[in-house]
């Protein structure tokens, strides 16, 4: 034990800084720097064709306090929210039944999860239109079916939105949490009812707990990207309330040609994601001694 | 896969750019605009090779140009934003004497405000934004946005995305100039705006033509070209130009100043000049073609087609309006949020 402490404190090595190099340079070009030039053109001004010109100024960071976009903002986290609730009550059974299924089996069904990443991203969204519209497949087998006289308003409403949302994130809460549960000894659970647990005893006290990490995990997956979506909100939604992702898109190739401010957009956008990783850990680390 | 043989692929891959060294032309174009038909002819009379990349909106190419990750030697800006970026000096001149062709376009679509002398710009394709009624669903007459825009068409209605035509519908309902995006004009459009976007319900710039065809939508105002598109798939759309005043437009072919190889742009221009090459981009994208000979070309039936070729009286485009683009954009952001 002494020993495996001592090496892991050692300073790292010139070889261990040679094997690290590729990533640090991975890391400055692509993550460092882009988020650097994005701060430094939050803080620009701009001239009329939307370049980015010399000059300091806050008056991006004060627009983005504007009533209009903190409803953006909000609207958007909430349409995340609501994706990451209805991600975590379908995806956490699932997970679980995927772990717990035999070895043969567990691989076809981890089969079928991914077997949607096949396909193009925007096709499958296209496929969700198809079977939502007005004529399309929904409605067409509910009105055969006569359970309804008239065909139903499924597309471009905000239901239609949370629809893509979840099918669209679902796969990224259940893989995670697949993870924390197929690593979970079943030995834990034998016990826990040898020792007396009823199912529902087992399952808050031992199975939540030792999932707790693939499960937070999860929503990071799903509640980061999510807020920031704008094709399904255009595509399925009819573009027709305002996420975040279309603020900025809009201001950087859009017509608003702005993109000091959609800098500034983002940059907020980033700090967001920084706090909710940062909650995420802190909860990750209060259990962790208990 | 074994490390020689990853080695030979790689050496492989960097050397294919040198064997393949034939002259290339670089075409930034919208998207689903270009036929391929036309871009392979190109290349197997000149055997220049053209690389076709798209972008989505006028204002994208701008910021993509303006980066300048690469060199474009063609580019296909709308009017409003060559004139902007005749403005800046951001074209290069055209040297007519390549153009044999250029006597092909019609007199009313040269010498417009974004480009008077025609110095930097060759029209390419034109078009209107205008009114289609599914006529099965709409039985009443409808010659104008008042008429699209009522209580009773709610959530049947399909408009264009972008933020700019929808407030100069407005303009120009309430007899302003729809080029006059001042602050006081914008506040004046402000609640008819807001009242037209609740009644919407797709806004889609890229397809909308879709919901009208799917069934969703019964009205839209939206590009002629996709009008034209649902004419000829199905006699019950017609197409109105808006009562109130339309918007023509023009999608021009230009050279930017950056670009590398300005002889080949050349080529392309007067390639694309040519009728019977022309009146291949019209059998592809039935917008209003401004190449007169092309039109000749032209089948009676796609002469007739009344979002093609509408009658049009004012020639009124879209002019340049720099930083006021993000006051109409933060106005329409609002009234969409606000529903």
């Amino acid at each position: 034990m002494r020993a495996a402490d001592t090496s892991a404190q050692r300073r790292p090595g010139w070889a261990a800084w040679l094997l690290l190099t590729p990533l640090l340079v991975w890391l400055l070009a692509f993550v460092v720097a882009p988020a650097a030039i994005l701060v430094a053109y939050s803080f620009a001004e701009r001239d009329e064709l939307g370049r980015v010109g010399f000059g300091f100024s806050l008056e991006n960071y004060g627009r983005i306090a504007d009533a209009t976009y903190v409803a953006v903002f909000a609207r958007s986290v909430g349409y995340a929210a609501i994706t990451t609730a209805i991600c975590a009550v379908l995806g956490y059974p699932v997970a679980w039944c995927l772990a717990r299924a035999s070895e043969n089996w567990r691989h076809r069904l981890l089969l079928l999860v991914m077997i949607p990443f096949w396909t193009s991203f925007l096709i499958r969204t296209y496929a969700w239109i198809t079977i939502l519209k007005s004529e399309g497949l929904l409605n067409g087998l509910l009105l055969w079916l006569h359970a309804i006289a008239t065909p139903l308003e499924l597309l471009y409403t905000p239901t239609a939105v949370i629809v893509g949302l979840v099918y669209a994130y679902l796969p990224f809460m259940i893989l995670p949490i697949y993870g924390s549960a197929e690593k979970l000894d079943p030995a834990l659970i034998e016990a826990a009812h040898d020792l007396g647990c009823g199912p529902w005893r087992t399952f808050a006290q031992i199975v939540v707990p030792l999932t707790l990490p693939g499960f937070y995990a999860g929503v990071l997956m799903v509640f980061v990207p999510a807020i920031g979506m704008f094709a399904i909100t255009d595509l399925m939604g009819g573009a027709r309330v305002p996420m975040i992702g279309n603020v900025i898109q809009d201001q950087f190739v859009g017509q608003a040609r702005d993109k000091p401010f959609g800098a500034a957009l983002a940059v907020v956008f980033m700090l967001l994601f920084v706090a909710v990783y940062w909650l995420l850990q802190r909860r990750a680390a209060e259990r962790e001694p208990a | 896969m074994n490390p020689f043989r990853l080695l030979a692929l790689t050496c492989a891959l960097l050397a294919a750019p040198a064997a393949r060294c034939a002259e290339q032309l670089n075409l930034f174009a919208w998207s689903e605009y270009v036929p391929q038909k036309v871009i392979a002819g190109f290349t197997k009379e000149t055997g220049i090779r053209v690389n076709y990349e798209t972008y989505a909106s006028g204002e994208e190419m701008l910021s993509k140009l303006l980066i300048g990750g690469a060199a474009y030697d063609l580019v296909q800006p709308p009017d409003y934003i060559a004139e902007a970026m005749i403005k800046n000096k951001l074209l290069r001149p055209l040297d007519r004497s390549k153009l044999k062709n250029l006597g092909n376009l019609a007199p009313e679509f040269l010498g417009l405000p974004h480009d008077p002398e025609q110095k930097f710009t060759v029209p390419y394709l034109t078009g209107t934004v205008g009114i289609v009624v599914n006529t099965e669903k709409v039985k009443e007459p409808i010659r104008g946005y008042r008429d699209v825009f009522q209580p009773k068409f709610k959530n049947r209605i399909v408009v264009v995305n972008d933020n700019r035509e929808i407030v100069s519908w407005a303009l120009v309902t309430l007899g302003l100039d729809q080029n006059a995006l001042t602050p006081a004009n914008l506040a004046t459009v402000r609640p008819l705006v807001a009242e037209w976007i609740k009644l919407v319900k797709v806004f889609d710039s890229d397809s909308p033509k879709t919901p009208l065809l799917n069934g969703d939508v019964d009205l839209g105002v939206v590009w002629s070209g996709e009008a034209a598109r649902l004419i000829q798939e199905n006699k019950k759309f017609s197409y109105v130009l808006p009562a109130e005043g339309a918007h023509p437009y023009v999608d021009l072919l230009a050279i930017p100043t950056t670009a590398k190889n300005v002889a080949a742009a050349h080529r392309f221009l007067d390639y694309v000049l040519r009728a019977d090459v022309s009146k291949l981009i019209s059998d592809e994208f039935p917008y209003t073609n401004p190449n007169a000979a092309a039109r000749k070309l032209l089948s009676p039936e796609q002469r007739a087609n009344p979002a093609s070729y509408p009658q049009l009286e004012k020639f009124n485009t879209f002019r340049d309006i720099g930083k006021a683009a993000a006051g109409v954009d933060k106005l329409v952001t609002d009234l969409k949020s606000a529903k």
